[in-house]
């Protein structure tokens, strides 16, 4: 029949309308700046680097400027170079650290493919979207010391992903670190032998792994 | 002579908590205007999606009285540029703020509107619409969230009510020396002509940050 749909369509409306007066399920409006709607935990806006220490975050950036994320970013929004020098990272190597690293947050489209191509998990994606400003160039170039953000800020805005990220590294360091001891092992027993048995030979030297 | 008698902020909000309204002319013109910015109802590209979600039940722009979406540029005060604008669009959307009576505003909505986001690189698209038109907010995001549009129209509400409605810093509409007529582009052979408004588009000469 003519009009059915029409009215089964007011019904709903009339429905939530008087409904909303006792049933706060049925108050749809999240009033936003006093409260804000929960944002799933896979909910992106604009990648953040991950710095280990809250105190110092430009010497503890997981960062090692290694550029590839630079090199697949689809609308080419991030810029590093280089540094000259090599600074420690969490598990003491000496690493290269990016003297520059920004990214144009007017040009970025949330891909999450820096995110996925970094082998260091040193860039994730971020929660923050009230970011409307006045300024285009000023505010909306991010350098480094706007893009440091420490684990910590992780952990509270993506509990579960980085719960998996730690315990991936700590037991990636470890396994660095056991290697390195069983080959500081290897090479001395490699030294200490042959110059027992074989004084007049000279021993050669052990070859650098 | 005796300078004019102030009154501070705290002066006034105590008075306004014993129900004395003391305001300046100023205040009130900018309240008004702040609080009735009325967009055009016009959408490009899939923020205008994000955009129709914010007037709608759940994020609710007509909190902020703006879910007045007019449909003729001559009602309308703020122009939300949300999508993409491809050069071919570019004349038109400069025609549409031009149609526009003063006082108007405008926000870029998203990676394409502020700089071309995606399609930066590609041969048929605007590098932002703050080549032709003067915009007051960028909203970053691919697409921004309806929230984050609503920040926007906060932050462009913050300005309004900051503006002075007599002096050199006095808006646009209120002043003698500026025209609100912005030239339109045309859609040339290869590009468009001219393919920037310079007295739109000032980029800072000083190196970026760090």
């Amino acid at each position: 029949m003519l009009g059915t749909g029409l009215l089964q369509g007011l019904a709903v409306t009339a429905k939530n309308f008087a409904g909303s007066f006792h049933d706060p399920k049925r108050l749809t409006t999240v009033e936003y700046p006093e409260k804000k709607s929960v944002i799933p935990e896979a909910f992106r806006n604009f990648p953040f680097l991950v710095s280990e220490n809250a105190e110092d975050p430009m010497g503890t950036l997981r960062c090692v400027a290694c550029q590839i994320c630079e090199k697949e970013c689809p609308p080419q929004c991030i810029y590093i170079e280089k540094s000259k020098d090599k600074k420690p990272d969490a598990s003491g190597k000496m690493q290269i650290y990016p003297a520059v690293f920004r990214i144009d947050s007017s040009v970025c489209m949330n891909c999450q493919i820096c995110v996925e191509v970094c082998p260091f998990d040193a860039i994730k994606m971020d929660h923050v979207y009230e970011i409307a400003t006045s300024e285009r160039f000023e505010t909306l170039l991010l350098d480094r010391h706007d893009l440091a953000k420490p684990n910590s800020y992780f952990h509270q805005i993506r509990p579960l992903e980085a719960a998996e990220v730690d315990g991936r590294l700590t037991a990636e360091r470890k396994a660095a670190e056991e290697k390195a001891k069983a080959a500081a092992l290897a090479k001395a027993a490699l030294a200490a032998k042959p110059a027992a048995p074989a004084p007049a030979a000279p021993p050669k030297p052990p070859e650098q792994a | 002579m005796n300078p004019m008698p102030t009154i501070t902020d705290e002066e006034r909000s105590e008075l306004r908590r014993h129900g004395i309204l003391l305001t300046s002319v100023e205040e009130l013109y900018n309240w008004g205007r702040s609080h009735s910015v009325w967009p055009l109802q016009f959408g490009l590209a899939c923020c205008a999606i994000e955009m129709i979600a914010a007037s709608m039940a759940r994020f609710d722009i007509a909190r902020f009285g703006s879910e007045v979406f007019r449909p003729s540029p001559r009602q309308a005060d703020l122009l939300i540029v949300s999508g993409t604008v491809t050069k071919k669009m570019a004349p038109q959307v400069v025609r549409l703020w031009n149609q526009m009576a003063e006082p108007k505003y405008c926000i870029a909505m998203g990676a394409c509107a502020i700089s071309g986001g995606p399609f930066k690189r590609g041969y048929n698209v605007l590098k932002g619409i703050d080549r032709f038109v003067p915009v007051d907010i960028y909203i970053p995001g691919c697409p921004p969230r309806p929230e984050a549009l609503l920040h926007g129209l906060m932050e462009l509400q913050k300005k309004i009510s900051g503006q002075s409605i007599s002096g050199p810093e006095a808006p646009r509409h209120l002043r003698h020396d500026t025209s609100c007529e912005y030239p339109v582009p045309e859609f040339g052979d290869h590009d468009l002509v001219p393919p920037k408004n310079p007295e739109v588009w000032k980029v800072p000469e000083s190196p970026p940050k760090d």
